[in-house]
């Protein structure tokens, strides 16, 4: 896991200056050392945190004849088959690193090189004879890769921040990125908030030369027809997808040459993982969590129980309101985005427990809910089904009191206000059935908003996520439609970015996610959508695969969302000193956002209740307001990126050909 | 879907039932699991727990709203 960043221009030799202000931005992705490449149109920075081959796979790295060079962010797991299949078609190999097999595989499969990696990945190649920049992501978004295109030039970078080291880069949201996050939760690719910053889709390569930009999938989210899934006995499907989750944790836990630990929520999902790496490995573990002061976020007891089972050596930390308010401005800071809930804070916190501890390797259970149908919006979107054949009836109007048992107040007990909420817009043809709920009380944000903003926004144009939806979708279960919007949407635009990458990274450590693996993914697409959610029951296949390694308490215990405190972090216990001054009115008019009256309005609601019982919208709001406010100070004023800006040490690969031609012959790189 | 699919999923189902949950409650949670498995629309009077009481009736049901079980 690593910080790359790049420069192509057309025009003349790149800023190496820029290059390494750039690269210095991303120091906390990479503090193990750090390098760049120049030539006379491109230039490649890299961070580096070392994790495979630690004494060589430096980079930026290259080829055997120094033409193709790559600067890489992740993991490709399955190189050790890849190297081999490559040694054997005649390339030769300079280390052990998974970042060589990169630049020997495009060599041979050009752009089918990426279908053939199992992993994680931001990548840029640069091909100096053709003058063609090649960035690649990973299926669904693990690792971020960002850039802004320019007159005969572009710039890319795992982080935002970096791009905008760059002083000639503008600086402003953009309302359609905003609009996707006050619906969505989060941009959608290739949108960012920011004005002219693009990412690249996951499962998507991108191609710029002299002759332009264009960009293809190599991968895509897709589904069988219902009713035509290849397998349709369980038990079959059952034993698959435990072959395969072994495999995927297995590769995971093994392909690290520094000691990999693993996050333990107390759900299933990080339990069967750790379980397996137990079972199926001799290393010892280390389990890390977190645990929350508020009991109603809790779930200290599941994981003590799961790590007593596998006798794992156990780190937790408690968080509080106090904690998640004192470090939300860093949390933004990373995150590069306004979000609407508070989770990301506590997960910041955790990350740095495991860095505390010496770690820089966790794996975790981030993706089976999105996979195997684990969330509620996969539950309420069969419910809503099941209603809207007759809206009518009172018994199917029922079936809104099964859903959010873990909740303090449940629909079941307002089934009234669960009946009026849940039954809003029930349209069976609708292909976004599951979602309306969600992306309509996430929506209300946008009242807040100026009327400039707004006016923008309607210029701008609704980028409508149900419109991308693929030819032949309409045969797919309505599971498998949910299950597409929900990991086009939220896992690749929240729950692996702020909730994931950025805050892992932030402290130096690397996420690992064998639920994302490319045959686990591939195995549960392809499954009969009742293997997933049977009936109303999240995840059965994956209950069923690893019924004997977790205990049955965890296996069938009323599933509970990770959740933290939201408005309440703010105001329970006496604001953070950051806080006045970023919601200040004055603050809220610059950032021309939201409507200074109506955040004094919602400050001093929550004034009032200490945070306290506030409604799930305001919740959003508050949390919405204050990350909007933290992201214009941090990122578009631009002065508050702190403890971001890192002095480089002296780097370890330092290749200047439009300075220095003999730097590839100290290298070692030519003879 | 094959009458061992079928069965399998009636099987499936009794060991996931609430025997003591809300009877009405439950009828709801059996007939959304029957509507989607056996791609059928079940009437009010069918969504009952008498109507609705164990994997037999269930599989009784199914087959005379699709005919093929």
């Amino acid at each position: 896991m690593c910080g790359v960043c790049g420069i192509v221009s057309f025009s003349g030799p790149p800023d190496l200056a820029l290059l390494r202000r750039m690269t210095g931005r991303l120091g906390h992705r990479g503090p193990d050392g750090n390098g760049y490449y120049r030539d006379r149109h491109a230039a490649l920075g890299h961070t580096r945190l070392a994790i495979i081959d630690t004494s060589g796979g430096a980079q930026p790295l290259c080829n055997e004849d120094s033409t193709v060079w790559v600067t890489f962010n992740g993991e490709i797991f399955n190189y050790v088959e890849l190297a081999a299949e490559l040694r054997r078609r005649g390339h030769t190999f300079r280390t052990a690193s998974d970042t060589e097999v990169i630049v020997h595989a495009w060599e041979e499969w050009r752009e089918e090189c990426f279908s053939r990696f199992n992993g994680q990945w931001a990548i840029a190649l640069w091909d100096r004879r053709a003058e063609r920049l090649v960035l690649s992501r990973d299926r669904l978004g693990v690792r971020p890769l960002f850039f802004i295109r320019r007159p005969g030039g572009l710039l890319f970078a795992s982080e935002v921040k970096s791009i905008f080291a760059d002083p000639s880069v503008e600086r402003a949201f953009d309302p359609a990125g905003l609009d996707q996050t006050f619906t969505y939760w989060s941009p959608v690719a290739p949108r960012t908030v920011f004005r002219g910053i693009e990412q690249l889709e996951p499962g998507h390569y991108a191609v710029f030369s002299r002759d332009g930009f264009r960009k293809a999938p190599y991968w895509r989210i897709t589904f069988p027809e219902r009713g035509r899934e290849p397998v349709q006995d369980v038990r079959e499907n059952a034993e698959a997808l435990r072959e395969r989750v072994i495999e995927a944790a297995r590769l995971r836990f093994l392909r690290s040459d520094v000691p990999v630990g693993a996050y333990l929520s107390g759900g299933i999902d990080s339990s069967v993982i750790a379980a397996v790496v137990a079972r199926y490995t001799a290393a010892p573990l280390r389990t890390f969590s977190l645990r929350f002061s508020d009991t109603e976020f809790d779930e200290g007891q599941y994981q003590k129980q799961m790590s007593a089972v596998l006798g794992t050596e156990h780190q937790d930390i408690v968080v509080g309101r106090s904690d998640i308010a004192a470090v939300f401005p860093e949390v933004i800071r990373h995150a590069e985005t306004p979000i609407v809930r508070a989770a990301p804070a506590p997960l910041f916190l955790l990350s740095k427990l495991v860095r505390d501890f010496g770690y820089k390797v966790v794996v975790t259970g981030e993706g089976a809910d999105e996979v195997l149908a684990g969330y509620d919006v996969f539950r309420e979107a069969r419910v809503r089904l099941f209603w809207s054949r007759d809206p009518g009836s009172a018994k199917r109007s029922r079936a809104a009191e099964l859903l959010y048992p873990w909740m303090a107040r449940s629909p079941g007990q307002v089934p009234a206000f669960a009946r009026s909420f849940f039954g809003r817009h029930l349209d069976p043809a609708d292909p976004a059935l599951s979602h309306r709920p969600r992306w309509d009380s996430t929506s209300v944000i946008k009242n807040m908003l100026t009327g400039e903003l707004r006016e923008e926004m309607s210029r701008a144009g609704t980028e409508d996520v149900v419109t991308a939806m693929p030819p032949g979708s309409e045969d797919w279960d309505p599971l498998s439609r949910g299950q597409w919007l929900e990991m086009t949407t939220l896992l690749a635009g929240y729950v692996l970015a702020s909730q994931g990458d950025r805050m892992l990274m932030a402290n130096s450590v690397e996420g690992r996610f064998p639920f994302l693996d490319r045959d686990v993914v591939d195995l549960a697409n392809a499954l009969p959508a009742r293997h997933k959610l049977f009936g109303l029951e999240e995840k059965y296949l994956l209950k069923r695969a690893f019924a004997d390694l977790v205990p049955e308490e965890i296996i069938h215990r009323t599933k509970q969302p990770y959740r933290a405190p939201d408005a309440a972090s703010f105001f329970a216990d006496s604001s953070p000193a950051w806080f006045g001054e970023a919601m200040s009115e004055r603050a809220v008019a610059e950032a021309r956002v939201f409507e200074p009256s109506l955040v004094s309005g919602l400050l001093a609601k929550c004034r009032r209740t200490g945070g306290e019982n506030m409604s799930n919208t305001d919740n959003m709001r508050i949390l919405a307001v204050v990350s909007t406010q933290l992201t214009h100070e941090s990122l578009i004023v631009g002065g508050g990126y702190g403890t971001l800006d890192r002095a480089l040490p002296d780097p370890s690969v330092a290749v200047d050909l439009v300075n220095d031609d003999r730097s590839l012959r100290r290298l070692n790189l030519i003879s | 879907m094959n009458r061992d699919i079928v069965e399998q999923v009636l099987r499936d189902y009794e060991a996931l039932r609430h025997p003591d949950a809300d009877g009405g409650l439950e009828a709801v949670r059996a007939a959304i699991l029957i509507e989607d498995v056996f791609d059928v629309v079940l009437s009010d009077a069918d969504i009952d727990p008498a109507v609705l009481a164990d994997a037999s009736a269930l599989a009784a049901l199914a087959a005379r709203l699709r005919g093929v079980v």
